[in-house]
């Protein structure tokens, strides 16, 4: 019985198969292989995964050129929805001819991939100083880079500032969401489309996951840069050298280690000069390994530093903009309003004294068609909702940035507390 | 009595004072380097063709005026081929490389080449020279890498060539050890350890945020008291050796810590307190004023 029901099975199934096989089911295909079959590109993007040689290269253009902002290329491969970002190279800032920057691309393509490094381009990456990157010059750079239907293209925003500061590496993945690509195509941008598509200031661009990841020799690398073979005779011998090693270690911190030094060291206030002491040196500096204290760092996130003042000084701006464009638009909708208004009791004079002349027997004038009324009553078209949008949407990621950052700054305030506490 | 005059020859003494005066100009004594030096080159060894046992490329990076103190920022792969009797460099690519870096980031020279491997390659020397002249007029410096892993160790070595013979061949180079130190900037300390993150577990790691990592740094730092705070007992109780170094550092650290006065420091803290809540409060209700506003917006 049993054996006869064994061999009935696989007969039906095989049946099946065939079936299915005639009649092409996508489900059958395995999941590698479903973006070789997506020709038109409808799978979109999950996740960005980037090397950290990448990320390197990121940080160390963005630094160099602190405070101005860089800008480069992304190299890589996208599959199953995933970038993989494998490699980054810098883009000159000083103005050239469009026609040089294109070149220069297309040799520094080609010399790579001379090397075997992944030659195609997956994207931009833009580093910035205030965390206000959301502005028109860079969204008209990515609807481009995003403009081929079939581009999966990304933009890593890395903030120097914000990454030492906080001690926390600070790269973000975007993208612009479809429906702004859609509605900015002409350049003009109605309440009516972004009611219609509810584009908010939210959905502009897409965030997209990071994830970080390592080659079995760069983690031999990382492990051999944690924990040197030498560590302990190093440490000792850094010990040695004359006692005013704080001093030292501190000044030289200052001078080459952080780009911002001379942006947060300005900041003269009492209480962070006081604490500042606290964790005066990084001990594991002398041990050379890579391990970034600044997260405790007290002079820097607890205060009112300067770069905190500037991110305020720009919200204000922001929002006395923001205004601005709110005065215009309403302006423009009392215009419209108005004629609205003016365009309808003409249309009714017109039909009451139409029905007078109907009633005293004369002839009635001919009724005006929409048109004409149209011609008669000109309603401004309306401004360009984008600019505001754009400014809005700036707006909220500088205010979520600031609150974001306060709860490590009220923190620390608190570890401050506790030490001061114990060693009172 | 006899007198001896003793002369150089003309030949030797020139030679003797060319060497002498280009090692007195052109040897570093300290070089630094950054650490994506070392990620490109182990980048550029993954990458490499079939049957390709060692990648060498172009250092660059910045020099002090004397040329005594190199830092090795950036570098990039120039391919090669090398038979048992042969070796061909793409000086070509290694032309329109150097030419692109320079409109990217006009400060970088040329400072040495790298190379893989757990052995300088037989043709060292050669590539040396080239190097060399490609440089003057400082001396090229030379970094090795152990992608073989040999006794489990990178061994990242940096070398500069010296001229060793009589007559100034190309083939005859002798290596000589330079002290090195690698950099941290803090920048690239936190991708660093966003890398690291990635490397404890599979290799794959998302990034944190800034709450996470402060925890994370404040657990660390628990660790080291604890360790120290261990040592310092262990000293005490006479089980563990003193150490008079590590001693005075301690002492020194213990100096550091600020003396404020209590009520200096509650009035401090107050105040920091409400500048913290109050900026916090105006973000929030701004972010608020935004969403009310677009949602009155789509209302109307």
């Amino acid at each position: 019985m049993a054996d006869t029901g064994k061999q009935a099975k696989p007969m039906t199934a095989l049946l099946n198969e065939e079936f299915s096989l005639s009649a092409f089911d996508s489900s059958a295909v395995p999941k590698k292989l479903l973006s070789v079959l997506d020709v038109e590109k409808k799978m979109s993007l999950e996740s960005v995964k980037v090397d950290p040689l990448a990320i390197l290269k990121i940080a160390k253009h963005a630094r160099e050129s602190y405070p101005s902002e860089v800008n480069g290329q992304l190299l890589g491969l996208e599959i199953d929805g995933v970038l993989e970002v494998t490699n980054a190279f810098a883009v000159p800032t000083q103005p050239g001819s469009e026609d040089d920057m294109t070149n220069y691309q297309i040799e520094m393509i080609q010399c790579l991939r001379e090397v075997n490094i992944d030659s195609s381009v997956v994207g931009w990456y833009q580093s910035t100083r205030l965390g206000d990157f959301m502005q028109k010059p860079l969204l008209d750079v990515q609807a481009s880079y995003q403009a081929s239907p079939n581009s999966s293209s990304v933009v890593l925003i890395h903030d120097t500032s914000k990454s030492e500061q906080a001690g926390n590496l600070s790269l973000r993945a975007f993208r612009l969401s479809q429906t702004y690509l859609d509605l900015t195509k002409d350049g003009k941008l109605t309440t009516k489309d972004m009611l219609e598509k509810s584009l908010t200031y939210a959905n502009i661009l897409e965030e997209l996951p990071i994830e970080v990841e390592t080659s079995s020799l760069a983690k031999a690398l990382l492990s051999e840069l944690q924990w040197p073979a030498n560590a302990d005779q190093e440490l000792l011998e850094s010990l040695q050298r004359p006692s005013s090693f704080n001093t030292k270690l501190r000044a030289r911190r200052l001078a080459d280690r952080s780009a911002i030094s001379d942006d947060t060291e300005t900041s003269s206030d009492a209480l962070d000069n006081s604490l500042s002491g606290l964790l005066p040196s990084q001990p594991t500096a002398y041990l050379s390994r890579p391990m970034c204290t600044n997260a405790l760092d007290l002079s820097q996130g607890l205060n009112g530093s300067s770069s905190l003042a500037r991110q305020l000084e720009g919200i204000n701006d922001l929002i006395d903009e923001h205004i601005h464009d709110a005065n215009q638009w309403m302006y423009w909708k009392r215009g419209e309003a108005k004629e609205l208004n003016r365009r309808q009791q003409y249309v009714q004079r017109k039909a009451t004294s139409n029905a007078a002349r109907l009633a005293r027997g004369e002839p009635a004038e001919p009724e005006l068609t929409e048109k004409e009324l149209d011609k008669m009553f000109r309603v401004l078209p309306e401004p360009s909702r984008l600019d505001a949008l754009i400014n809005t949407a700036n707006l909220e990621l500088l205010t979520k940035g600031i609150t974001q950052s306060r709860g490590p700054a009220l923190t620390k305030m608190f570890m401050a507390q506790g030490l001061h506490e114990s060693s009172a | 009595m006899s007198m001896l005059n003793l002369s150089l020859p003309p030949l030797a003494s020139n030679l003797v004072k060319s060497r002498t005066t280009t090692t007195a100009t052109t040897t570093a004594q300290q070089c630094y380097i950054h650490p994506v030096v070392l990620f490109s080159i182990l980048d550029h060894y993954l990458r490499r063709n079939d049957n390709q046992e060692r990648v060498i490329g172009t250092l660059l990076g910045v020099r002090s005026d004397d040329g005594r103190v190199v830092e090795i920022r950036s570098c990039f792969a120039v391919p090669h081929f090398e038979t048992s009797d042969q070796v061909e460099v793409d000086m070509e690519h290694h032309r329109s490389m150097f030419s692109l870096h320079k409109k990217a980031s006009a400060r970088e020279q040329i400072i040495g080449w790298y190379a893989t491997g757990s052995q300088l390659s037989k043709y060292a020397a050669l590539i040396q020279d080239f190097y060399s002249r490609e440089a003057a007029p400082f001396g090229a410096v030379h970094l090795v890498m152990d992608t073989e892993l040999t006794g489990g160790q990178l061994g990242i070595k940096c070398l500069q060539g010296a001229a060793i013979g009589a007559g100034a061949h190309p083939e005859n180079c002798l290596f000589l050890p330079l002290a090195h130190e690698l950099q941290y900037p803090d920048a690239e300390l936190t991708a660093l350890q966003a890398a690291a993150d990635s490397a404890e577990g599979e290799g794959i790691a998302t990034l944190i945020s800034d709450m996470e990592q402060l925890e994370k740094t404040i657990e660390e730092l628990r660790c080291m008291l604890a360790r120290v705070s261990a040592y310092v007992d262990d000293v005490c109780e006479g089980k563990a050796e003193p150490n008079t170094v590590i001693g005075k550092y301690l002492m020194d650290m213990l100096a550091v810590v600020p003396k404020v006065d209590t009520k200096q420091f509650a009035t401090l803290f107050q105040s920091h307190l409400q500048d913290i809540l109050m900026v916090a409060y105006l973000t929030n209700l701004t972010r608020a004023q935004l969403n009310i506003a677009d949602r009155l917006q789509r209302i109307a």
